[in-house]
């Protein structure tokens, strides 16, 4: 890590019970990515996807309230089923707010460990944190909530 | 207390190499004159002057007055309401794992994705 920066990094590691081959498929294949990337509300459709170096991943997701956001990932590192790494914007050149994102895909005894990591360090990049940790954030843990509240009345 | 609207020019006070090499000394040193932080940074006094003062603006560094001298002090506050808000991204992600591995197991288990 370059001292002379700080940039915002946010790394989560999480473990599934399922091959490598298939958690990278689930990342990479849009039929995958609509059931599960979300958040919750949103519906995620995709317009274009090169998997490969220098490829783009073009997609729109939707709210029916909160609107319509293009996005895009430009990859630059595909080596299934080990890793992805990608450029996240808007959908334009020179988006100040992107970030860098990697993804990498490990094999274990019983799955797969995947470590995400994301790095923001333009001052925009970091609004978006802001905007999305706000907004997003804020909606998922409501969402949560719910699911936890259900489940307690389930029991009850 | 800092303001919605000032929360991100914190951001903006940290993107500079300067202001972080000032930071971290404060950090490791603790309490230090401007002609001290002037002697190690590779710029003038009136630089480093210049960014104490976007620093101070944020909330990120207090003076106090000692004789002819200002002594500066690291006020790392600024900083965790930073963290704050990328824990709020991390809990949109975590819920987007979240359903990875919900369809991750549903289409293992076979059913329609």
């Amino acid at each position: 890590m370059n001292s002379t920066h700080a940039p915002l990094e946010l790394v989560i590691q999480r473990h599934y019970k399922a091959p490598p081959e298939l958690v990278f498929r689930a990342w990479t294949d849009p039929a995958h990515l609509s059931e599960w990337w979300g958040p919750e509300g949103f519906e995620t459709d995709t317009h274009h996807m090169d998997l490969r170096p220098g490829g783009e991943w073009l997609f729109t997701m939707r709210h029916p309230q909160a609107g319509v956001f293009p996005n895009r990932a430009r990859y630059l590192e595909v080596d299934p089923p080990r890793r992805l790494a990608y450029l996240h914007d808007a959908g334009v050149d020179d988006d100040p707010s992107g970030f860098h994102a990697s993804v990498d895909f490990e094999p274990t005894a019983t799955g797969t460990q995947v470590t995400l990591r994301m790095v923001f360090s333009t001052p925009e990049a970091r609004q978006r944190v802001v905007d999305h940790g706000a907004v997003e954030g804020g909606r998922q843990t409501l969402a949560r909530l719910d699911a936890v509240l259900e489940r307690l009345r389930a029991e009850a | 207390m800092l303001t919605p609207r000032t929360e991100p020019r914190v951001f903006e006070a940290l993107g500079h190499p300067t202001r972080l090499q000032l930071l971290e000394r404060l950090r490791r040193e603790g309490p230090l004159s401007t002609s001290a932080l002037a002697e190690d940074a590779t710029m003038t006094r009136q630089g480093v002057r210049k960014h104490l003062g976007v620093l101070s603006e944020v909330g990120l560094v207090r003076d106090q007055r000692q004789g002819r001298e200002r002594l500066w002090t690291l006020d790392p506050r600024p900083l965790a309401d930073a963290a704050g808000w990328l824990e709020g991204f991390r809990v949109l992600w975590e819920a987007r794992l979240d359903r990875l591995d919900a369809h991750l197991q549903r289409i293992q288990q076979g059913e329609p994705t």
